[in-house]
């Protein structure tokens, strides 16, 4: 367990307000997180799809341990993040734990995918 | 003078010469009309909206060019870009909204994306395909994205943040080229500093796009304008020149208006544009139908939009200092909407004129012919704006791109200019 006074973590929410298989999304004062639940284990990650940036929370569907973007359907193992059918980037996590039956997470860094455009330098008239 | 009969209202009146003079045809023939639509309108730059327009990252603007759907967005690297606003699976309008942002996700789309709501395929701000949906499924390697980019148009921000747009990829001329010098009156004036939309209104007059740009293009009408002028204005406003440029543009000169001898008006020194001598007033008639008019502390500028021989879609746009004050902003309001607002003492009178002139060329109406040869030079022997040569210069500049020529559009120009000859 981390210390606790470490000041990068902070509480997210209680572990009973997210349901089996519910995404939820939290404000942490600097940025937004989504948290997921998988039977009694939980998920913080960025509340974008690594994809084109769909918000998770309205786009997400979690369902038997897999997160499944409605959107365009990437999806992932939500334990691990690993990617499983279309999808071409892995999830990311912030690191968390349950303390006293809430959530917590170290959100002094906030995680982002990197969506780059093509570049247009080279267009041809 | 007697009145003439059906054959002498036939004859050129007078000693008019061809060239000063056009056949009414022009305002209100179908087969005209279409042939300025793809021989002018497709060909050339027009301004299509102003760049405060779009604020931020991600705003959009949309618009038709010779009757194509045209959507113009700012990039997240700041730039504006222009598209055919059409999807390019199934041919949907990608944006039916005026304006708006894409940087919140649509229901069926991402954010930072355009999305075509009928298959969800999308793009992004330089126009390249993001998404298509069950692409793999669908086209396995046969379609990709890199396949499908929008159609990207040729797009220049200039002179005072105006997005100029052009459907032909050939011009071979920029904005400042095509313009031809027209805006060394005002340049100066206009890229001083950014400047800010703060009126927008359009109206769809019942008149032939170059009625209203003639209307602007001669300055003696002021006989319609008399009630309200007689006191402002001072032989300075007849003095003014019409100057022509390359490409049938035409800068009226600049004259020193007296506001504060107008009824209910004040000077409008306090708030002059940059670089703008106070209370002065420049004009650009800029072909084949925009309007930019710049009086003391107001920037108008008008764009024409023809949606048929008799049908003209104008949009009013009034631009101050994007630095202004509340206050500041709210007086250049009032001084631009005492003139040039929808209840102004401006528009409602030239409407009056354009409206009835319409009336009289119904394309059922026998043709006639349709004035501009009065010459009046000053001492310098450079046409005044009581000289039609604004008009001259713009018909000149139509009967090229057309092909044809204005006082009898049967012709060809080149047959047209050897009856002038002659």
């Amino acid at each position: 367990m981390s210390d606790a006074t470490d000041t990068a973590w902070q509480q997210i929410c209680s572990a009973t307000d997210i349901n089996d298989g519910e995404l939820k999304r939290f404000e942490t004062g600097q940025f937004a997180v989504v948290v997921a639940r998988v039977g009694d284990e939980f998920r913080v990650i960025p509340p974008f799809c690594p994809h084109m940036a769909e918000p998770l929370h309205e786009s997400g569907i979690c369902r038997g341990g897999a997160l499944t973007c409605s959107k365009h359907l990437w999806q992932w193992n939500l334990l691990t993040g690993e990617e499983q059918g279309p999808a071409e980037r892995p999830l990311v996590f912030y690191e968390s734990e349950i303390r006293d039956g809430d959530i917590w997470a170290r959100v002094d860094q906030e995680l982002v995918y990197e969506f780059d455009e093509e570049d247009d330098d080279d267009f041809e008239w | 003078m007697p009145a003439r009969n059906a054959k002498q209202w036939e004859k050129v009146p007078g000693k008019i010469s061809s060239g000063e003079y056009v056949d009414s045809r022009i305002y209100s023939d179908r087969d005209i009309f279409e042939e300025e639509i793809t021989k002018i309108f497709s060909k050339v730059w027009m301004p299509v909206c102003h760049e405060s327009e779009l604020p931020d990252p991600y705003s959009f603007r949309t618009m038709t060019v010779a009757r194509e759907p045209v959507l113009v967005v700012r990039g997240a690297d700041n730039q504006i870009r222009a598209f055919l606003n059409v999807c390019p699976h199934r041919g949907n309008m990608l944006e039916n909204r005026p304006s708006g942002s894409f940087e919140e996700a649509s229901p069926s789309g991402a954010p930072k994306h355009i999305t075509c709501m009928f298959h969800a395929w999308q793009f992004d701000m330089k126009g390249n395909c993001a998404h298509i949906s069950r692409a793999t499924e669908g086209y396995q390697d046969r379609l990709e994205c890199k396949d499908v980019g929008l159609r990207r148009l040729r797009c220049e921000v200039k002179y005072g943040g105006f997005v100029w747009v052009t459907l032909n990829d050939g011009i071979g001329q920029t904005v400042e080229e095509w313009a031809g010098g027209a805006f060394d009156c005002m340049q100066k004036s206009l890229d001083a500093e950014p400047l800010e939309v703060f009126h927008y209104h359009k109206a769809i007059i019942p008149c032939n796009y170059k009625l209203w740009h003639d209307t602007n293009s001669e300055f003696y009408h002021d006989y319609l304008h008399y009630h309200n002028r007689v006191t402002g204005f001072n032989d300075s406003y007849f003095a003014r020149k019409n100057i022509g440029f390359d490409n049938g543009h035409v800068n009226v000169g600049s004259f020193e208006v007296q506001y504060d001898e107008y009824e209910g008006f004040e000077s409008r020194e306090e708030l002059s544009f940059p670089h703008l001598p106070t209370n002065h007033w420049e004009m650009i008639d800029f072909f084949p139908g925009v309007n930019f008019n710049l009086r003391g502390s107001a920037l108008r500028c008008d764009i024409m939009t023809p949606l048929g021989p008799d049908k003209v879609m104008i949009e009013f746009r009034g631009l101050g200092l994007k630095r202004d004050t509340p206050e500041e902003r709210l007086t250049r309001q009032r001084h631009h909407n005492s003139i040039w607002g929808p209840f102004g003492r401006n528009l409602h009178e030239d409407l009056l004129a354009v409206t009835t002139q319409q009336a009289t060329m119904s394309e059922w109406a026998d043709k006639r012919r349709i004035l501009h040869g009065r010459h009046e030079l000053d001492a310098d022997g450079d046409p005044t704006i009581h000289d039609e040569e604004g008009m001259r210069h713009f018909y000149d500049a139509w009967g090229q791109w057309m092909d044809r020529w204005p006082g009898d559009p049967d012709l060809s120009y080149e047959e047209g200019q050897k009856r002038k000859a002659a």
